[in-house]
């Protein structure tokens, strides 16, 4: 592996995200209409209540954030090569794929960390709501795990454009809202029927707004259930990176990385 | 010693349930230096056989050497030390010229990138459409680009895929001069395909025709072109041409047609016997007004094989 390829592919992203003006909305414009949309539903929520359902709101759509941004980073990064028929270059030139996943990994993570910025201020200055003031150990290792999650989610769906081309380049973009409802994002665990609380306790992010929900409401936060969250992400990440490496090997089987579609 | 060595190579895809086989058990080896042409028809297997040997493609059987070594053995030497340029795939299109430059300059490690990619758009004529988007270039400005990527790392092995498809005769015209000077000045060795076949024999030091997978045949243009054991004589003259026509009836030629006082015909070389024809008709005082013998083309010997099939 070497720096010096990881920093081209970087420079790469840098200018397509300067030059595209929907990869800036990705960032700026979504981000920010989510937690209005949000915002508003939370504070006509909280005249109906005595719960913190602003902190609870606010705090989990700049989370979800990570998940969101981690896991479509990958994928429409790796479509974009698809997109302008450029994966020919690309993969005849000395970079590996582990090269070109740690820079949009790196890439994607940062992107996400402007999001997180620009709505924590946003947060701070519309709702007076400061994430950080919730337990900033809690919302790093959030931050953490979320991360390698939306990265085990991108890896899945770049292994399955690898393997399918661009013509399932729909799951970019569903495979996050697949997940959303089981997520506990914006409600409890125990809200959910039987059936999808069976799913929703497997999804390793429940377990990041359980605790998110207990830290704002003073109740304990489940220790265990983070953990078991850290662990099966860590994973996920290396059985879809696995995965990935598979894909990527079958479509040099195939032909798909020659043609590039 | 040979930069390019491939051996017994076989790749096969599956469509639908049926095996389709697109490089057949092919082998050549392509000496520093030198410019090899890969020639046939659309699906002969020229781009699979190049896909392969840039490591885009995994083959079946057989082995593949570039510059000593099997590409999957000893891939990072093989591709700082190669590269390629095909029409048929763009840079990425969101990015301006310079952009995709700067970052295929440093995927390759080239130091000192900023004056490389000053150099390879001056030679390109490229300097003024540099800070433009792919996506707003004409289909030969984005040829140029790739060349240019193609040429960013000074490579030993360089593989050109139709890189010329799209160019006006004055571009393409300079491109091959470059694509000559180049090689010339590094001792690189090219893999060149293309479908004009007036460029092959411009640049190609040997070549091979590929058909169905196979490699048909592997020579120098000039002795490919001895393949096609005929010659196409055309003839003016001022008055008789009925007396010519007939006389030719008689010397098993093959009229290929007639206008006005003129008659194109196909003779063999075998026997001297193009010579004999010829000077028959002097002998028998026909008037000339006009004599053209045009010997085979590389086109000849690209149908005959295409129509093979």
């Amino acid at each position: 592996m070497k720096f010096h390829r990881i920093n081209a592919l970087l420079l790469k992203y840098y200018y397509i995200t300067i030059n595209r003006v929907d990869r800036l909305f990705d960032i700026i414009y979504w981000p920010i209409l989510d937690l209005f949309i949000w915002g508003f539903t939370a504070l006509f929520i909280q005249k109906l209540s005595d719960v913190n359902v602003l902190s609870m709101l606010l705090g989990a759509v700049i989370l979800w954030v990570f998940v969101w941004r981690a896991s479509q980073d990958i994928a429409v990064f790796v479509l974009e090569d698809f997109w302008s028929r450029n994966l020919y270059h690309l993969f005849t030139s000395p970079v590996k794929l582990s090269e070109h996943l740690i820079s949009i990994i790196i890439i994607g993570f940062l992107r996400a960390l402007a999001t997180f910025v620009l709505m924590w201020l946003v947060g701070i200055v519309f709702y007076s709501f400061n994430i950080l003031t919730i337990s900033p150990s809690l919302i790093a290792f959030s931050v953490l795990l979320l991360t390698i999650f939306g990265w085990a989610i991108g890896l899945f769906v770049a292994a399955f454009i690898f393997r399918f081309g661009q013509r399932i380049q729909v799951l970019a973009w569903s495979v996050t809202f697949l997940i959303s409802p089981f997520a506990c994002i914006f409600y409890p665990l125990s809200v959910l029927p039987d059936w999808a609380a069976k799913i929703a306790i497997v999804i390793p992010p429940t377990h990041v707004f359980e605790s998110l929900r207990a830290m704002i409401s003073g109740t304990p936060v489940n220790q265990a259930g983070l953990m078991y969250a850290l662990i099966s992400s860590i994973l996920l990440f290396i059985l879809m990176a696995f995965l990935l490496e598979q894909s990527f090997q079958k479509s040099r089987k195939t032909g798909l990385l020659a043609k590039g579609d | 010693m040979h930069d390019i060595e491939v051996s017994n190579l076989v790749k096969t895809f599956k469509e639908k349930g049926k095996e389709i086989i697109a490089v057949d058990n092919i082998s050549f080896k392509v000496k520093k230096g030198e410019i090899f042409g890969l020639l046939g028809p659309n699906g002969a297997g020229k781009s699979t056989t190049i896909n392969i040997l840039t490591g885009l493609l995994e083959k079946d059987s057989g082995t593949a050497k570039i510059l000593g070594y099997e590409p999957e053995k000893n891939w990072e030497y093989v591709k700082n030390n190669s590269n390629v340029a095909t029409a048929y795939s763009w840079l990425s299109d969101v990015l301006t010229i310079r952009q995709n430059l700067r970052v295929y300059a440093k995927l390759y490690g080239v130091k000192n990138y900023e004056q490389k990619i000053n150099e390879l758009l001056e030679l390109f004529e490229l300097k003024n459409i540099a800070d433009r988007k792919i996506i707003r270039l004409s289909s030969g400005e984005n040829t140029r680009a790739v060349l240019c990527k193609g040429l960013i790392n000074n490579p030993k092995v360089l593989f050109l895929d139709e890189c010329t498809v799209g160019l006006d005769p004055d571009i393409a015209d300079k491109t091959r001069g470059i694509i000559k000077d180049y090689q010339q000045e590094k001792d690189c060795t090219i893999i060149f395909t293309s479908h004009y076949m007036f460029e092959v024999e411009e640049l190609c030091d040997r070549i091979a025709f590929m058909s169905n997978g196979k490699i048909i045949s592997i020579d120098t243009s000039f002795n490919l072109k001895k393949l096609i054991k005929k010659h196409t004589v055309e003839i003016a003259v001022k008055k008789d041409i009925r007396l010519l026509k007939e006389f030719l009836k008689t010397e098993d030629v093959e009229i290929i047609f007639e206008k006005d006082n003129s008659i194109v015909f196909e003779v063999t070389t075998e026997k001297d016997k193009m010579y004999k024809v010829i000077s028959k008709i002097f002998h028998k005082g026909f008037m000339l007004s006009n004599l053209h013998v045009k010997g085979p083309t590389l086109d000849d010997i690209f149908i005959k094989i295409a129509r093979q099939k």
